[in-house]
């Protein structure tokens, strides 16, 4: 097995989960169990700090209550700290102790120089300290380099010896793995996870393991640059609510047991080609997803995206005071309608209504075609007008549509936008 | 002006500086009635002025050549397209002349009067960070949302907008003209009537004062000339950290719903030009 150029740190165990990647170190609290697999892909993917603090804080800082991120670049070490927990850097016989409890958001740190790391989360954690390479594992506390190791296994890292599996990363010396099996849920370094099965943690980090040779790390985000376009943070991973963006995490297919052939695989991350600091530049290709920023086009926050534009309208408009208007893409209604954030091919079809009395809102409300269960129909929404909504619907009672909620539409349904306008839906 | 569109009458005004600090203005202005543009390029060392430039070029030939406004966001859109091409062809140019990893890039913000469903409005366009004010009965209001790293943040309440105007990455845009992946811009279709005055702008001018700022000096400068022309100025006198630009347009046949203002306002400039018809 060829060397990792990654570095060995020491752990103490505890309920934190600690990613840990050659350049970048991420230390998330028990409840964020959900994302921790997703982040470890980012990491050992070769994610730089940037873009791990975008992939965290993806979410929105009120539910994070705290999380340590070090990060490591050109030698100069940052520390970003949240929450109840410390982060000690020694750099040059200074020691700056970055403690995130006081931070409404987070305490941030550059340091040139770092000589030593220490994170602790919860307090004075005991234990034995514990040597691990790039990983994932539950921890009360990370030293890097490793703490002067009492325990300190014989063997040397790089030994993959006890699991025989084909490791693309160091492997944590046999003395921790009897450990592992006492306590289910840590997962320590990816190699570790055939003994772990069952820890859903372990699923994208097992995935690597049937061709571990096919798994150069991509050098992308190690070139990001630093100005403008350059720093686009790639894609961060998708927030916990829209569930995990790599396999489902049922590891034991994935991970057979020993193998008994293991290849001999290349480096699995091999040196970074020197970083190509271009600082006029922007980003090349592949760096970053655009479809990341995509933003939905006219519509309601919050509210899944319809097809803006489908094929043959869902239902047809008729308007009281004259037009008619079929819904085949985002149709504004009110007395002198706006689009906004649309795409030139998804134009939204205007229709401006006389209100003599402004009892009509400028934008009243939408109607476009629906999505998901209401695919094939109309919905209308609300946008919020200062008078409301009625609406109609054959063998329903009447309701007031609420702001931005929106409701299918039935043929024949009938809505009221005040001032004597109302709009019958008819089949297109 | 009696271009395509009907009888819409539209003065306007435009200024830009360099600033105290950049030595190269990389800020490009189109004012060619009836389309209207702002572009702010980057990329130093030659390249963002002449993204910029570029920008600019294209939709001069659009206004010359004259456009279907009934195709706004198509014709918008095709001449965005155009000038992702060239800006992309003089990156490589430039990078064939052996400088290295050259790349220019450039924000956009456009504003045309089209027409829809028979009436004429104006069709705004955004790419970047630069941006697009109307200024109405008093009121300021930002059109267009930034394609920049920190309104992605303050959309996904991370942060709040005033976290926003200081954040260190608040210079980072999400989308450009001459960036590799190209960039579909945003639109946004206003009723000619909403709209008393529109603010293109680059970031040189909204990263310097606030939007409070702006918009006393637009409510208290009738000719959109000195609007532009003060508007620039206060972004410089404010530190002038940037290139700054301003176009002000102002639509003087808005006559079925504040008579008295727009013919005051006419009168006013033309006192001001002292060229009474």
């Amino acid at each position: 097995m060829t060397p990792s150029p990654s570095r060995p740190r020491s752990y103490r165990p505890g309920d934190w989960y600690a990613v840990l990647g050659p350049d970048v170190l991420v230390a998330l609290p028990p409840s964020e169990r959900g994302r921790v697999a997703a982040l470890w892909e980012m990491v050992d993917d070769g994610a730089d700090g940037d873009a791990v603090l975008d992939a965290l804080i993806a979410g929105g800082l009120r539910h994070l209550p705290g999380f340590v991120l070090v990060s490591e670049v050109d030698g100069t070490t940052r520390a970003v700290v949240r929450g109840s927990v410390t982060c000690t850097l020694t750099a040059g016989g200074e020691v700056v102790e970055l403690d995130g409890t006081a931070a409404t958001t987070w305490v941030e740190r550059s340091l040139p120089g770092v000589t030593a790391t220490t994170v602790s989360v919860s307090g004075d954690a005991a234990g034995p300290d514990l040597v691990i390479g790039p990983g994932l594992v539950r921890v009360a506390r990370v030293d890097d380099p490793p703490a002067s190791v009492e325990a300190a296994p014989a063997a040397p890292l790089d030994v993959p010896a006890p699991l025989d599996v084909p490791a693309p990363v160091d492997v944590p010396a046999p003395a921790e793995v009897p450990q592992v099996e006492e306590e289910p849920s840590p997962v320590v370094a990816a190699a570790a996870e055939a003994a772990v099965p069952d820890e859903p943690a372990a699923g994208p980090a097992a995935e690597p393991e049937p061709e571990p040779a096919a798994e150069p790390v991509e050098p992308a985000y190690e070139d990001l640059p630093t100005e403008r376009f350059d720093s686009l943070p790639p894609a961060p991973p998708a927030p916990p609510a829209w569930g995990p963006t790599s396999p489902p995490p049922s590891a034991p297919p994935a991970a057979p047991e020993p193998d008994p052939t293991p290849d001999p695989q290349p480096d699995p991350q091999p040196d970074p080609p020197p970083a190509d600091h271009d600082h006029d530049g922007m980003t090349r290709a592949g760096s970053w997803d655009p479809d990341e920023f995509a933003r939905p086009q006219a519509g309601i926050p919050g509210q899944p995206q319809a097809p803006s534009v489908t094929s043959r309208p869902v239902a047809r408009l008729v308007v009281s005071s004259g037009d008619t208007v079929d819904v085949d893409r985002v149709v504004l209604v009110g007395r002198a309608p706006e689009a906004r954030r649309f795409t030139s091919t998804e134009q939204p079809r205007l229709v401006t209504v006389p209100s003599p009395q402004q009892e009509i809102s400028s934008t009243h409300l939408e109607v476009r075609p629906g999505s998901g269960a209401d695919h094939g129909s109309a919905v209308v929404t609300d946008m919020g007008s200062t008078n409301g909504t009625v609406l109609v619907q054959p063998g329903l009672p009447s309701e007031s549509l609420q702001p931005g909620i929106p409701v299918q539409l039935i043929p024949g349904a009938l809505i009221d936008l005040g001032d004597g306008v109302t709009i019958q839906v008819t089949r297109p | 002006m009696s271009r395509p569109l009907g009888q819409v009458e539209l003065q306007h005004g435009a200024a830009t500086d360099v600033g105290l600090v950049r030595q190269v203005n990389e800020d490009s202005f189109l004012v060619a009635p009836p389309v209207f543009v702002v572009a702010d390029g980057m990329g130093g060392h030659d390249g963002g002025d002449v993204a910029s430039a570029i920008v600019v070029e294209e939709f001069a030939r659009l206004a010359d050549e004259g456009y279907d406004p009934r195709r706004g966001a198509e014709v918008v859109a095709a001449t965005l397209t155009s000038c992702q091409q060239r800006i992309e062809q003089y990156g490589a140019h430039q990078r064939l002349g052996g400088a290295g990893s050259f790349h220019a890039g450039t924000t956009a913000v456009v504003a045309l009067l089209v027409e829809d469903a028979g009436e004429t409005k104006w069709l705004l366009a955004n790419l970047g960070d630069s941006r697009i004010y109307r200024f109405s009965e008093g009121v300021l209001e930002q059109v267009s949302v930034d394609h920049s790293v920190v309104q992605e943040l303050v959309e996904a309440g991370t942060i709040t907008a005033d976290d926003a105007a200081v954040h260190p990455e608040r210079h980072i845009i999400t989308r450009a003209l001459g960036a590799t992946e190209g960039a579909e811009a945003d639109y946004f279709l206003l009723p000619l009537p909403a709209v008393e005055r529109l603010l293109l702008c680059s970031d040189g001018v909204t990263g310097m004062i606030g939007d409070d700022h702006v918009a006393r000096i637009l409510a208290a400068a009738a000719d959109p000339r000195d609007a532009a022309e003060q508007v620039v100025r206060a972004a410089v006198a404010a530190g002038g950290k940037d290139n700054a630009t301003a176009v002000v347009v102002d639509v003087v046949g808005l006559a079925h719903d504040h008579p008295y203002d727009s013919e005051r306002q006419r009168v006013s400039l033309e006192q001001k030009l002292g060229a009474l018809p």
